[in-house]
């Protein structure tokens, strides 16, 4: 018997059930699927009014269709996924869904190829249907990196009305890697349709998202044949160490019987993605099916493959790229062991040990969950991704006595994780934990060094993370990603306005949390002079003659910038009556929810405040008419605007201008109120101040 | 001891220590450019060998993207000998030295919106978490395309000084280099050496300080010290030719393309019977470029020769698409089919781009388009007709602001001939609105606005009328819209009629607005001019260095009905503005009409007083002095109060 009817043996015992799929809608009445055979294009494609209903599109995917297969091919299992796809171009400006570039990966000798690629454009015209062939010739393949190859071809005479069709099959050695199925994409779907026939021995786990409902979502067990063969030296006469004799090849082959397990998916009539503002990543909304195999069946017996948290941590912590790195800091005792002496504090020290990481590793900008190389190689090259700065931090974190651990995560660029689902492949990214005395715990990153210590970047505040830990402590736990930090933005306004309405003002203005970082790296970018530049920019009529930063290297303290501003009076001079608007200048100008709509929630990331104090010193003999206060809130808490003018004293006007988002991230239901609310909080802020004399 | 004296003896020496930098190149720089040397071999008239030494320190985190790593490319004709580096702290000392592994290559055929090409890159990423360091790259392109000779900017982008650097070219004495130097110092350049067969030159150029961008200046490349390079003789692939004049550079091209115009007859025969149909050439013309935007599109292939050969019309025919020299040429062929010669033209597109030089016979061009001259008919005078032969939606005839207002050589049996395309002046940049405000007691309003864009002020609108979505659209118009708080009720884009000389696009915008007017007290305040305030430009922190580069001259023209909230009444009309400087002209009044209305209109006409070509610094403090009285005027208020009934 041969290698792989070992392995794959019929399976008799340890018949664990397929995690089904979840439908992201209950059922309903059995759906009809589409069917459309390739060559052969509809004449209702080419009817005007079937396309009504889309005038908004540039072009339309009438039909979306894979199927997935696995063979035999000699020992080795492969893995065949076949698809069609035919697309209504509606407009000119739909021309470029008629490009198609189809990436491969190879890796070790391991590929995806494509084989039997064909293509057909129609075209109606003078009621005829035109016919064009995609000729082999205008097909084309690039190497784009390394491991990726990029197949790309378009369709010929397309034209508005065309419908181009297009029908591959990718072979992959890959089953590891199953490729998701996206049921919709950035032009609207009329039918989107996937089945997978997944023999028993592997098992995959199956991920459903998005916003859209299934039309079907069947499961159905069955029996399929495999036919493996192998080819098999044989000497007749002589002997095998003496050599000589006639050599034969012959194929063995053998039927082999298998249950297998048929899933098909299918939704209708999708609406086009589309991007919104704050927005973590359209991939996180997109109606899609993920896999990711989770075991393998072997001659009867169950391997788990990924399966759970104790194996995936299991794997990473016996890795090279990750526990290989954790352990191996050897080289940093020396150094850290001079910071364990200077701090006897563990936060401290972990600050201290972070900072050293940071002076001498520069993050590359890429965002990995594995590391590339040792601590030592990161340590000498200065440079790394996160993954090799991060997995750095915690090797010499404990060489400093402080049991720090991975937290593996997902930026929010890569998307939400599911936190049922165990699978590595969500995970982009990793951090430190720190285990601090009473019970708290330190959530460290040395990749951006506008931060302070225990205070994530903003890519990182994503939900959740995943504390790895060795099998013998458990199966690890979910941390929160809490925002340890707000948008913090803070004026402090000192103005004094004389009777031509001139206006001069002392302002004292700070950026913390992450306002601070971001004010920061355009300081870096830009320079103090062209920072204030800047800033006059924004304003019609100021004028900016001094200015002074202070805790610019100081992240652990909010950026401050002190200037003073002069803004001349637009009318010359001396008026009875001055309308000003002390607060117009110093908060924003515009509603940053200007879309009436909202699909998707609304996601900031962290919360934010920003606070406007103003002292306005009126001309000699002059009297306000007081604004009205206001206090606005957001529902449960959500967040507040409050607003106040007084006059302390006679001849002086206090206005507080308050604005709080408590939380980082508002459903898409809450969206009319926070679009409401910052409504009210900018005319509050615009409103005009009447100044008269007595 | 002795051990130790020999490692100290045998530590190699600091190479580019940050301390030996001058103070004055520090200043308002990022990074320093210690040495930039340049060697360009010029082995034959089809190869050349060019080899780059490049040491920056990096001073701080903003010079690290840009200078701390290093991206060449390279494709079928230019491939890459060499490329070595090493980094070095602030004392000179080796930190690390690149290893071959670390070079990275990556395809780029879908960059930019091409869809094949044979160019790739190499890049090295040598950034340090801090500074200061020092890279050093060396790296040798061997290109069988002596087209392109390289040019040599040492220092191109702001906040970047120049210690040094040098260019040196050996060439064959039989094949005599070109050149254009550009604001060179006193000294730069030497006198050619002619030694044997072979003669060298050399420039060099000395320190210079950190260069700052400032608004409205012309872009840094023309500002700062270049030689560029071009060969008189070369070949390409075989093909032979001159750049000794603009005239043997296009014909040069012209026979590239030679015999690659044939029609499959069905289409020849299609556009033959256009003769019968179309008599007036112009119609004619016009019938020839729909068929071309209606069945063909843009789809860019560059491979090897195939980025300056183009391929045959007969593919276009077949395949329905091709990138600018494929259709322009297909187009050309078309036009011929139905009896009107045309030319294909290259020229260097793109929005605000500088330019060809045009004493300088060089391969400066990015693009292709057709100019067709027409002959006259009837009481149609004689015309030039230019066509954009990549666009689907382009106005018959428009060039815009991708390629009007410059020169493109055309490309003639007789060889090239470098001629001006279409002019644009504010008539043709012109935006003409009309917008009426219904306002309401708390200070909100309802809003239509329609607007008239035409010519370059169209350029945009209709590239968002015919490939962006409903949905799109609104985005644009809305992250446009200077209002603190609004939501648009409808919008609607549409092109003019396409007889018009020039291409216009019709927006109808429909908005409901909240706090338009401020309340105060009993009264409301209100800037009448809400959509069309043009910005002031910033205060001027010491002298104006550069020239000043304006806009293209424009003309807005704005009308606001306002119609009052029941017991509101004006307290004093604002006073009509006038201005009138070399810059342009703005006048804005204010009125009642006779049903109360009240009627603000605003003119601003913005002019070049000296074309395209930038105004001495000296006279920013003056333009900038009419822009903020523009800005002034446009912030005109009117004062609202309601009168106790």
């Amino acid at each position: 018997m041969n290698k792989l009817l070992r392995s794959y043996g019929l399976a008799t015992t340890g018949c664990l059930a397929l995690a089904a799929a979840r439908p992201a809608a209950a059922q309903q009445a059995p759906v009809q699927p589409v069917v459309i055979k390739f060559g052969q294009p509809a004449p209702a494609d080419f009817e005007a009014r079937n396309f009504v209903a889309d005038s908004a599109a540039a072009a339309v995917v009438l039909s979306d269709v894979g199927t997935t297969r696995f063979r035999v091919d000699g020992l080795s299992f492969k893995m065949d996924t076949e698809r069609t796809t035919r697309i209504k171009i509606l407009k000119k400006a739909g021309y470029d869904y008629a490009t198609v570039e189809i990436p491969l990966y190879h890796r070790d000798g391991d590929e995806e190829k494509i084989t039997s690629l064909k293509g057909f454009t129609y075209n109606m015209v003078g009621g005829k249907l035109e016919k064009v062939k995609l000729e082999s010739a205008n097909m084309f393949t690039e190497e784009r990196t390394k491991n990726t190859r990029v197949r790309k071809f378009t369709l010929p005479g397309v034209r508005e009305g065309a419908v181009v069709e297009y029908t591959y099959s990718v072979t992959s050695d890959f089953f590891f890697h199953l490729q998701p199925w996206a049921f919709q994409r950035d032009i609207p779907t009329r039918w989107s349709e996937y089945r997978a026939s997944i023999p028993e021995y592997f098992d995959y786990k199956m991920l459903m998202q998005g916003y859209e409902p299934l039309a079907i979502s069947q499961k159905e067990d069955g029996m399929t044949q495999y036919m493996a063969s192998e080819r098999v030296q044989t000497t007749t006469g002589g002997s095998a160490w003496q050599g000589g004799g006639t050599s034969h090849t012959s194929t063995e082959a053998q039927t082999i019987n298998a249950r297998v397990t048929n899933y098909h998916w299918a939704m209708r009539d999708v609406p086009a993605l589309r991007e919104e503002p704050y927005m973590t990543t359209p991939d996180d909304y997109v109606a899609r099916i993920d896999f990711e195999l989770a075991g393998e069946r072997l001659g009867g017996t169950y391997r788990n493959v990924l399966g759970d948290w104790t194996k995936i941590n299991s794997s990473l912590l016996e890795s090279d790229d990750f526990g290989g790195v954790l352990n191996r800091g050897g080289f940093l005792k020396e150094l850290v062991q001079q910071l364990v002496a200077q701090y006897a504090d563990p936060a401290a020290r972990a600050a201290a040990v972070r900072e050293l990481v940071l002076r001498n590793v520069k993050y590359d900008g890429s965002n990995r969950a594995v590391g590339s190389g040792s601590a030592k190689h990161t340590w000498e090259q200065h440079r790394g991704t996160a993954a090799d700065v991060n997995l750095l931090l915690i090797a010499a974190l404990r060489q400093a006595d402080l049991p720090a651990q991975p937290v593996l995560l997902s930026t929010r660029t890569h998307g939400r994780v599911s936190v049922s689902s165990p699978l590595l492949e969500q995970y982009n990214y990793v951090v430190a934990l720190v285990p601090l005395p009473d019970k708290k715990e330190l959530l460290l990153d040395a990749t951006e060094p506008l931060l302070p210590a225990g205070v994530l970047p903003q890519r990182c505040l994503n939900q959740v993370g995943r504390l790895v830990v060795p099998a013998a402590e458990g199966e690890g736990r979910w941390v929160e990603l809490v925002p340890a930090q707000r948008h913090s933005h803070y004026q402090q306004v000192t103005m004094t306005v004389d009777a031509q309405g001139n206006i001069t003002s002392q302002v004292q203005e700070q950026h913390g949390g992450y306002s601070g970082v971001s004010a920061r790296s355009k300081l870096t970018e830009l320079g103090e002079k062209k920072y204030v530049t800047e800033l006059t920019n924004q304003h019609t009529n100021w004028e900016v003659p001094s200015y002074k930063f202070a805790a610019v290297a100081d992240v652990s303290q909010p950026l401050s910038l002190h200037y003073e501003v002069r803004q001349a009076a637009t009318t010359p001079g001396t008026a009875q009556e001055l309308y000003l608007k002390p607060l117009a200048s110093f908060c924003e100008s515009r509603n940053p929810f200007d879309n009436a709509q909202r699909r998707f929630p609304v996601d900031l990331g962290a919360p934010t405040q920003d606070v406007v104090l103003i002292n306005l010193t009126l001309p000699p003999g002059y009297v306000a008419e007081l604004p009205k206060s206001a206090n606005v809130s957001l529902p449960e808490q959500g967040g507040s605007y409050v607003f106040s003018a007084s006059s302390p004293t006679p001849g002086t006007v206090q206005l507080i201008s308050r604005l709080t988002l408590a939380k980082p991230v508002y459903g898409a239901e809450e969206y009319g109120n926070l679009r409401e609310f910052y409504r009210l909080a900018l005319a509050k802020q615009a409103e005009a101040m009447v100044i008269k004399k007595q | 001891m002795l051990l130790t004296i020999l490692a100290v003896l045998a530590a190699p020496a600091p190479k580019y220590p940050v301390a030996t930098i001058a103070p004055a190149l520090r200043e308002n720089a990022h990074a320093v450019v210690r040495a930039y040397d340049e060697v360009v071999t010029v082995k034959s008239a089809s190869q050349l060998v060019n080899t780059v030494h490049k040491v920056v320190t990096v001073l701080d985190g903003a010079g690290s993207d840009s200078y701390g790593q290093l991206v060449i490319e390279y494709s079928a004709l230019n491939r890459i000998g060499y490329l070595r580096g090493a980094v070095y702290d602030a004392n000179g000392l080796l930190l690390h030295q690149l290893r071959a592994a670390e070079v990275h290559d990556q395809g780029v055929g879908s960059a930019d919106g091409s869809f094949m090409t044979d160019v790739r890159v190499r890049y090295a990423d040598l950034r340090q978490p801090s500074g200061p360091y020092t890279v050093e790259f060396d790296y040798e392109i061997v290109s069988d395309n002596t087209l392109f000779y390289p040019s040599w900017q040492p220092q191109h982008a702001e906040n970047v000084a120049l210690e040094g650097a040098t260019l040196q070219v050996t060439t064959p004495t039989s094949l005599p280099l070109r050149y254009h130097e550009q604001l060179l110092p006193p000294g730069a350049a030497s006198a050619p050496v002619v030694a044997g067969a072979q003669t060298t030159y050399r420039w060099q150029l000395p320190a210079h300080p950190a260069v700052d961008e400032e608004p409205l200046a012309p872009p840094l490349s023309t500002l700062l010290p270049a030689v560029r390079l071009a060969p008189a003789a070369f070949e390409v692939q075989g093909y032979k030719g001159s750049l000794a004049s603009w005239q043997s550079l296009g014909q040069w091209v012209y026979q590239l393309g030679q015999g690659r115009d044939q029609l499959p007859p069905a289409v020849a025969a299609k556009m033959a019977q256009l003769l019968v149909e179309a008599p007036n050439p112009r119609d004619r013309a016009r019938k020839v470029y729909e068929y071309v935007q209606s069945t063909t599109r843009y789809i860019s292939v560059q491979l090897g020769l195939g980025g300056w050969q183009t391929a045959p019309a007969s593919s276009v025919a077949s395949g329905g698409y091709g990138d600018c020299k494929a259709l322009s040429n297909y187009t050309c062929a078309l036009l011929k089919a139905a009896g009107l010669p045309a030319y294909v033209a290259l020229v260097k597109a793109g929005r605000d781009q500088a330019d060809v030089r045009q004493e300088f016979p060089s391969s400066q061009f990015n693009h292709v388009i057709l100019c067709m001259p027409l002959a006259a008919h009837g009481t149609a005078p004689a015309d030039t007709v230019w066509l954009e032969c990549t666009s689907q939606t382009d106005a018959f005839g428009y060039m815009g602001s991708f390629t009007g207002n410059r020169h493109a050589l055309l490309l003639t049996p007789e060889g090239g001939r470098l001629v001006a395309t279409p002019r644009y002046a504010a008539q043709a940049n012109r935006q003409q609105r009309r917008t009426d405000l219904w306002l309401t007691a708390d200070g909100g309003a309802k809003a239509t606005v329609r607007t008239k864009r035409v010519g370059l002020a169209q350029d945009t609108y209709a590239q968002l009328l015919h490939e962006g979505d409903p949905e799109q659209q609104k985005r644009y118009v809305s992250n446009r819209l200077p209002l603190s708080h609004f939501t648009i009720t409808s919008l609607r884009l549409a092109a003019g009629p396409a007889t018009d000389a020039l291409p216009s696009v019709n927006e109808t915008l429909g908005l409901e607005l909240s706090g338009l007017a401020t309340p105060a007290g009993q009264r409301l305040l209100l800037e009448p001019n809400l959509l069309g305030r043009l910005a002031a430009l910033p205060a001027q922190v010491g002298a104006r260095e550069t020239p000043l580069a304006l806009p293209p001259a424009a003309l807005y023209q704005d009308t606001v009905r306002l119609h009052l909230p029941t017991g509101f009444k004006i307290d004093n009309l604002p006073a009509p503005t006038e201005l009138s400087t070399a810059y342009g002209t703005y006048r804005s009044t204010c009125a009642t009409l006779p049903d109360g209305t009240l009627q603000y209109v605003r003119q601003l006409e913005l002019r070049r007083p000296n074309g395209s070509t930038p105004l001495p610094a000296a006279k920013y403090p003056e333009y900038q002095d009419f822009r903020r009285k523009v800005n002034q005027a446009d912030h005109t208020q009117l004062v609202l109060v309601k009168h106790e009934a």
